[in-house]
């Protein structure tokens, strides 16, 4: 009786965990990042990194990351090397594969300090999913609503008003692989990006972890089964 | 042969070796359940956290924690892994020994002679709580930055000389020098529990009865057992490590300390809702602290609290001891979740409630 | 199968089938054993940030023509320095007689991009710092380098030309990864 209590405490444990994580897939957008088989969308993170150094970089930073780790989604050396050297740093010099990601100047928006986007989809509620509703939340304050000064309405900031200004639009960027640039197009583009930068290694640990489980239940298959037999025999 | 003969030439020199050869070799009673493999699981579990620690360290900066960790995430390879190794293998190590501490309850196994063993597991609870938390802070996130500075403001509290265990253990503010000198402890206690978990195994071996009859030797029967109840575990493992890698881990350490944000409620690790919800049950500072030594020491003395004498179980104390069990799940899923109200007090106070009143009188009562 | 491999009446087929399973099992612990430690090896292996500092990738399109630069590398100073079609054509008719370290212009360039010469900037005479980076340092009779400590001097390409010093500077393996920079290492 003992023992099927703790399996069922383990169990229950166990699937409210996967549950917690399994509430995303029920937004209207599907990320390839999504879920706990999820992978990263290396085409959509490229164009997200597009749009992170065409739009995002002028205000936040990405400290945690150098151009050499953008090779992760796919880039070649020579493209990290020519993307680097098209970066021009604080100090006047062009920046190397090695170099951190250039850090903006940093702007205050009365009082509002852009956070630095390395981890950002770990650290809001929601993820993945917020950071596009975000990007695609700002519009018109409905009436009864009182904007402070130099804040734009955002229905998926908690609050409703948020010191950074829309900016994505249509075109705001050219896409090197065709894609229409549309500003969903492009907040989902850049939440794959963001998603890939707050956990650069959750393509790997997806595939390990599956190879793991497989593994483990074959061996606890023949452990228990091995154990079952001595026991039978000899105990 | 050979081999024994050198055994017994290493036997007769060093004690210790003759006590774990013992262990391993000695016949034992057949028909052991699967839950007294327990131990053995949180041993493998610590030596996981031992292993996955000392590759950590040398990448650790206690003054730049945050930044340490973002780069053994993301720089050091298969960083994540090791990672990841060690904050599953803390979780699970707690899952472990609280389903011992548990089962000892419940068989109570607490009473004489194995109320040295059952003293030590207390031990090691309080020195891998200490650990747990330590891990937390380490972490160098929002959430346990926030804990440090509540416990060096408690410490200034502490009578004696004003300050001087927020002085002498925490290196004054909470800051890169108290990280580094956590750091240490954290290593420290980490050795502790080591030995403490092989003096343990060594009491509850003298603890157990004499075997009547032939037993069974320790290979294959016992190392089929082990070696089942171990992949059963690795299995549970490799579905946190790979799925659900921050399930429990708490939320508020992907932030950085640096940032100035202050959490309305810390987010603890699963592992340490229980204990934070306990000291929550007294108010103040004081209170806090009071509550903590109070609740280790009442586990310290439970056999002493057990009034029975050795007679057999009652089923009141199983029922009451069920009841405890809820008790202190309720009050770390209330801690986790805060809801104000009543509620986590009483669930506090009913765990004093029961190793203080309950327990003494109902077992004396069921004794006679 | 592992029934089949036991005899017919030796061994009964349930005991063959457990050492199968036996061996199984212990060649499963193997691996999960070794699987769970090989990380832990791996992670104290050279990682992203080591093998930059060990490779540094340096920029070499801000050298203007006839000017250098100097890094430090693992404890030497390099120095990079872009040369200009006359100081190419200069060096390249110099006899191999007249150098005490004899070395071609292509053996001293590096290959594909002519004009920059990549050289450890320690004298091999008396180990000294050499002087002739800087526009305001003295560059000897060859326009290179030369020794303030026992006067040796060097061509543009570093190559030994006068003093103590016997041999040419010493030049340390690098790549030109795009036309703008120099992997050393």
């Amino acid at each position: 009786m003992m023992r099927r209590f703790f399996a069922s405490l383990l169990a229950g444990g166990l699937l409210a965990g996967v549950g917690a994580h399994a509430q995303d897939t029920l937004a209207p957008l599907r990320f390839q990042s999504d879920g706990v088989f999820g992978s990263i969308d290396l085409a959509a993170a490229q164009r997200g990194f597009a749009v992170y150094q065409g739009v995002c970089a002028s205000c936040h930073g990405m400290k945690a990351l150098h151009y050499r780790d953008l090779e992760a989604l796919g880039l070649t050396p020579e493209q990290v090397a020519g993307i680097a050297a098209g970066v021009k740093l604080a100090d006047g010099h062009a920046a190397t594969p090695n170099s951190r990601f250039k850090q903006p100047p940093l702007v205050s928006r009365g009082g509002a300090v852009p956070p630095d986007l390395s981890s950002i989809v770990a650290q809001r509620s929601g993820g993945t999913h917020y950071i596009y509703d975000f990007l695609t939340g700002f519009g018109p304050a409905p009436a009864g609503v009182t904007l402070l000064t130099g804040h734009s309405y955002n229905g998926a900031f908690p609050g409703g008003q948020v010191a950074m200004p829309a900016v994505l639009h249509d075109n705001a960027v050219a896409y090197a692989d065709g894609t229409k640039a549309t500003t969903a197009q492009e907040a989902a583009d850049v939440a794959e990006f963001l998603t890939w930068s707050a956990d650069p290694n959750l393509s790997t640990r997806h595939a390990v972890g599956v190879r793991a489980v497989i593994f483990f239940a074959f061996l606890v298959i023949v452990a228990v089964l091995t154990k079952r037999r001595i026991w039978r025999e000899r105990g | 042969m050979r081999v024994e003969a050198k055994q017994g030439w290493l036997a007769s020199r060093v004690p210790g070796f003759t006590c774990v050869r013992d262990m391993l070799c000695e016949s034992r009673s057949p028909g052991a359940p699967w839950l007294a493999t327990l131990p053995t699981l949180l041993a493998a579990m610590l030596v996981l956290l031992l292993a996955s620690g000392v590759v950590l360290a040398p990448f650790y900066d206690p003054r730049h924690a945050y930044a340490a960790l973002q780069t053994i995430m993301r720089d050091v390879p298969g960083g994540w892994l090791v990672l990841s190794y060690h904050q599953i293998g803390a979780s699970l190590a707690f899952a472990l020994l609280y389903l011992h501490l548990f089962r000892i309850l419940l068989v109570r196994g607490y009473r004489a002679p194995a109320e040295f063993g059952w003293m030590l597991w207390v031990k090691l609870l309080v020195v891998l709580l200490l650990a747990g938390w330590m891990g937390f802070v380490l972490n160098g996130g929002v959430g346990g930055h926030s804990s440090l500075f509540n416990a060096v403001n408690a410490a200034m509290l502490l009578p004696g000389i004003p300050g001087a265990v927020a002085m002498w253990v925490f290196g004054g503010a909470s800051g890169g020098a108290t990280l580094a000198r956590l750091l240490v402890f954290h290593a420290l206690l980490a050795l502790c529990a080591a030995w403490i978990i092989l003096m343990a195994f060594a009491a509850d071996k003298k603890a157990r009865p004499v075997l009547q009859g032939p037993g069974v030797p320790f290979w294959p029967i016992y190392a089929a057992q082990y070696f089942a109840a171990l992949s059963v575990l690795a299995l549970v493992f490799a579905v946190l490590l790979g799925f659900v890698p921050h399930w429990g881990q708490g939320t508020q350490n992907t932030i950085p300390a640096a940032t100035a944000v202050i959490p309305a409620a810390i987010s603890y690790p699963w592992y340490l809702t229980p204990a934070a919800g306990l000291a929550g049950a007294f108010p103040g500072v004081a209170g806090h602290i009071c509550a903590m030594i109070l609740a280790a020491a009442l586990l310290y003395a439970l056999p002493w609290l057990d009034r029975s004498r050795g007679a057999r179980h009652g089923r009141v104390y199983m029922a009451l001891t069920w009841l405890l069990g809820v008790d202190v799940l309720m009050l770390g899923l209330v801690t986790a979740f805060p809801m104000g109200g009543v509620l986590p007090k009483l669930l506090g106070l009913w765990f004093y409630f029961h190793f203080l009143v309950l327990t003494p009188l109902v077992t004396m009562m069921e004794a006679a | 199968m592992a029934e089949s491999t036991a005899g017919p009446d030796a061994v009964p087929p349930e005991a063959g089938r457990r050492d199968f399973l036996k061996i199984l099992a212990m060649a499963g612990g193997a691996v999960g054993v070794g699987s769970v430690v090989w990380p832990l090896l791996g992670a104290l292996t050279p990682g992203a940030g080591g093998k930059a500092q060990a490779r540094p990738i340096i920029n070499v399109s801000d050298i203007a023509e006839n000017s250098a630069k100097a890094v430090q590398w693992a404890g030497l100073p390099i120095l990079i320095r872009r040369l200009t079609d006359q100081q190419i054509a200069v060096a390249s008719v110099v006899a191999m007689a007249d150098l005490p370290d004899p070395a071609e212009v292509s053996s001293r360039v590096a290959p594909g991009n002519r004009h920059f010469v990549v050289v450890v900037g320690l004298n091999t005479g008396i180990p000294c710092q050499l002087e002739g980076n800087s526009p305001t340092d003295p560059r000897g009779h060859y326009d290179g380098w030369v020794c303030p400590c026992d006067g040796s001097e060097y061509d543009v390409l570093g190559r030994v030309r006068s003093g103590p010093a016997k041999y040419n500077l010493a030049i340390p393996r690098f790549t030109f990864i795009n036309n703008n920079q120099i992997q050393l290492g």
